[in-house]
């Protein structure tokens, strides 16, 4: 159906009806496509911060280059200016809620991080990427979408056997990895909803 | 019986306006205007109607500078919009 382009016709029932679902489904998907962007943009930051560390650590062998991972917080100011595009974009419920479940990583991720460093030596990678994983199913059963939320629970359950496993240092690739799935996720959501 | 259709809602540029606002937490008028494609007079005399029937809240004010108009759908209006579209459905099944 055309959009009114200013007419303000009667209109018969089935056309009432289509031009609600229509007007509902380009609403939600402008809203959804915009939203793709901050997954891209936290995927590539993560894969680039994992692999500089992973390097760093490889050629110099001291892991002390894992504070580089306090300077994942520039990822929010970066975000902040990307969201200046989208003045007048209004929010929709699942905007809200995937903004609320990435919210909660990043602050449970930092929290532990810290205490990991600081308190209680944990095995923080194990933690994160399970919670990683978790973040990733749910952002998939709230998008409807079968493919992301399996690649939540490869990255959690199997990251979670794979942290164990492997040793310190290559550990980071398996935060590559959750980069990397950050971002055909947020290419997923804009595809889906183009 | 068949009930008789929202008047206020059975027209397309305010069905538009309103099925917009029905899925998000506001809107403002350039936004509603770049998704109804309709010409800002024809949405403005619409909002107002909408207004007057107490179906949405619209919110007047600047950003900066410039004028900034912010329009949300009201419990009155959700609750018509809900009544209009079962209305529908019963006036569709009714004609199949």
């Amino acid at each position: 159906m055309e959009k009114s382009n200013g007419q303000n016709k009667e209109m018969t029932a089935a056309e009432s009806l289509a031009l609600i679902t229509e007007t509902l489904n380009n609403s939600r998907k402008d809203i959804l496509n915009n939203s793709s962007k901050y997954f891209v943009l936290w995927g590539c930051l993560l894969t680039v911060m994992s692999l500089v560390i992973y390097m760093l650590w490889h050629f110099t062998g001291s892991p002390k280059w894992n504070f580089l991972w306090f300077a994942m917080p520039i990822g929010y100011p970066i975000a902040a200016v990307m969201g200046r595009q989208d003045k007048g974009r209004p929010q929709n419920e699942i905007g809200r809620i995937l903004g609320y479940i990435w919210t909660v990583f990043g602050v449970f991720s930092i929290c532990t991080s810290v205490i990991a460093v600081y308190a209680v030596p944990m095995h923080v990678t194990l933690l994160i990427v399970v919670m990683l994983g978790i973040a990733e199913s749910i952002s998939g059963a709230v998008l409807k979408n079968w493919p992301v939320i399996i690649a939540g629970f490869i990255l959690g359950v199997g990251g979670a056997v794979v942290a164990v496993l492997m040793k310190s240092e290559a550990q980071l690739l398996l935060f590559a990895l959750g980069g990397v799935l950050l971002v055909a996720t947020g290419l997923t959501i804009k595809f889906q909803n183009k | 019986m068949f009930p008789k259709l929202d008047p206020i809602l059975h027209s397309e540029l305010r069905l538009a306006v309103m099925s917009i606002l029905i899925g998000v937490d506001e809107a403002d008028f350039t936004y509603l205007k770049k998704q109804t494609g309709a010409t800002s007079g024809n949405l403005s005399v619409q909002i107002d109607k909408l207004m007057a029937a107490r179906y949405i809240t619209v919110e007047k004010g600047f950003k900066g500078k410039v004028p900034h108009t912010t329009c949300k759908i009201t419990t009155t209006g959700q609750e018509a919009f809900n009544k209009y579209v079962e209305s529908l459905k019963e006036y569709l099944s009714a004609n199949k």
